[in-house]
């Protein structure tokens, strides 16, 4: 039994090691300005579609979308956000820079379809 | 969220858990692995929690409390609130995500069900409104709420409850409307109508053994230090108090519909799944059904891979040894089923942390303005979300890792106690390999889904 206990011991802090030294991925350097992100809707289709893409904590999204008819895009961030946009070019930011590192996921409402997923590290 | 449901349906809650990061994964797959064969190659050989039971006596006031009838009718009063608060707002509240009725049913009760069985015991016994509505009849009829008008029958065991489980699990994970007030509410009613009618026929067994939350609840409950023996309260440890956990038939159906549709759950927030249903030809052109029926009938097939194949690799891996040649092998599943419930609780927590941590307060907040017309009932409507578990990744992806080892463990030392108790003696080491690696195979797809996820 005491072998167990030990073994778990070394286990567990070897554990720990692993994971602080894994943790040390740098994320994209935020520069305070926005990022921006592209989305087209054509018809039924839109791009990008199940993107990913990753952003750094503290940073806001500038989302430039291009549509053929107005429609609407829903944020899962905490707390969800609707954004409305129009026929034509629509510029829309969100505010994103006060989310906790996790995953957020922007889908189109009309086409039930997830458009990005974005990883705030 | 489509007001009218959607396939890709997030549930509630907005922005989900980072990925855990390979090193961790692996490292964590690691630990179990070694664990494991150190358990197997060192632990004790002869069974230490087969005389079911023991423990030590509570200190007495604490046991004097907890069967005071103050105290249990104090409960009870609790869980009729709870219960007279959630109808009322899934009648009288509006059909929006923000109805705190969706917190209450997915969040307060199935997810907060595991912590306060945990903590506290068999918490949903002691609440159940349906045990009390049950209750309050027998006492206007002048019967007893033990017995109903049969007995239940003995082959029935835990099977309805999985089947519970199951359509509680395919409402929330796979039906595309589970964030509309109008299918929920009628689950709930339709679940009451049957625990109701069940207590009436079969009395507060049905309850016990058929009602999917209690079960669950009495399940997890076992990993808690709380007993009771011989109308005392005991403090028991853990592993001592699982393997009291009495094997009836359905009980593996219960684990596996538990630990599978967690497992679900992850899988269907993973990129991989998410493509397949968005951008696969398979749902997009199969020339059959519409693109959005296609990505339904795919979840409704995932989860009951996930649920079947959970309880067929676990079955056949606890009946893969040589036995006696009076010992019935088909026993076996039901009477090691209890070890793969600490495994359940240790992926839930990783899984479920930080959506019961956030989503329960953001339903605690939403529970005092119910009808969202700007009113405060309980004084929590102003209150901000705490979100610093979001803010410390690092230290999330450890605790998650580290519950899912430390259930792991749990599992395996419990497993091998009952191997030692019920295998014959030269069949202890080979008869345990199969559920030793079925074991490690959970873990480790556990570990990869919280990675890949």
């Amino acid at each position: 039994m005491r072998r167990l206990i030990a073994s778990v011991a070394v286990v567990a802090s070897t554990l720990a090691l692993t994971s602080a030294c894994g943790d040390e991925e740098e994320p994209p350097a935020g520069n305070g300005e926005p990022v921006s992100i592209e989305i087209t809707f054509e018809g039924d289709t839109v791009t990008p579609r199940s993107a990913e893409e990753t952003i750094a904590q503290g940073t806001d999204v500038e989302l430039v979308v291009e549509a053929d008819k107005p429609g609407e895009l829903h944020v899962h961030s905490s707390p969800e956000m609707s954004l409305k946009y129009g026929a034509g070019t629509t510029t829309i930011p969100v505010k994103l820079s006060n989310q906790a590192p996790g995953v957020v996921d922007i889908e189109s409402h009309d086409l039930d379809v997830v458009v990005i997923r974005l990883e705030i590290r | 969220m489509r007001p009218d449901g959607s396939t890709l349906a997030h549930g509630i809650g907005g922005a989900q858990d980072l990925p855990i990061s390979p090193e961790l994964a692996i490292a964590g797959a690691v630990a179990a692995l070694t664990v494991s064969f150190t358990v197997l190659a060192l632990a004790w050989r002869t069974p230490r929690y087969a005389d079911s039971g023991g423990g030590r006596p509570a200190p007495a006031w604490l046991d004097t409390l907890a069967s005071h009838p103050a105290f249990r009718i104090g409960l009870r009063v609790l869980g009729m609130v709870l219960f007279l608060y959630t109808a009322m707002v899934a009648v009288l509240g509006p059909d929006r995500v923000t109805n705190p009725f969706f917190g209450i049913f997915y969040v307060w009760w199935w997810v907060g069900l595991v912590p306060f069985s945990l903590l506290f015991g068999p918490v949903w016994r002691a609440i159940s409104p349906v045990r009390t509505i049950n209750l309050a009849f027998a006492k206007v009829s002048g019967g007893d709420p033990d017995v109903g008008i049969f007995r239940y029958p003995e082959r029935l065991g835990h099977w309805p409850a999985a089947v519970g489980l199951f359509a509680f699990v395919w409402l929330e994970l796979v039906y595309p409307y589970s964030t509309e007030l109008g299918p929920v509410r009628l689950w709930c009613a339709v679940y009451v109508a049957v625990m109701l009618l069940g207590g009436a026929l079969f009395g507060n067994t049905f309850y016990e053994r058929a009602d999917p939350f209690e079960v669950y609840s009495t399940l997890v409950a076992k990993l808690s230090v709380w007993a009771t023996d011989g109308g005392r309260l005991v403090l028991r440890s853990p592993l001592a108090n699982l393997a009291t956990v009495v094997p009836r038939p359905g009980l593996v159906a219960v684990t596996a519909v538990l630990f599978g549709s967690t497992a679900f759950d992850s899988f269907r927030d993973s990129t991989t799944w998410l493509r397949f249903l968005q951008d696969h030809d398979f749902i997009n052109a199969n020339g059959a059904v519409a693109s959005d029926t296609a990505a339904t009938i795919a979840n409704n097939v995932a989860l009951l891979v996930f649920c079947v194949g959970i309880g067929l690799i676990f079955a056949a891996a606890t009946m893969a040894t040589g036995v006696e040649h009076r010992t019935d092998r088909r026993t076996l599943p039901n009477r090691f089923a209890h070890s793969i419930v600490p495994i359940i609780v240790g992926y839930i927590v990783a899984h479920y942390l930080t959506y019961f941590v956030e989503v329960g307060q953001m339903t605690l907040i939403q529970a005092s303005d119910p009808f969202a017309d700007g009113s405060n009932y309980l004084g929590t409507a102003d209150l901000q979300v705490n979100y610093w578990l979001s803010y410390h990744p690092t230290l999330l992806a450890n605790t998650k890792v580290i519950a899912v080892v430390i259930g792991h463990v749990l599992g395996v030392i419990a497993a091998h106690d009952r191997a030692v108790q019920i295998l014959p003696a030269r069949h202890q080491l080979t008869g345990q390999l199969p559920l030793l690696f079925a074991m490690v195979g959970f873990t480790a797809g556990g570990l990869f889904l919280l990675f890949a996820a």
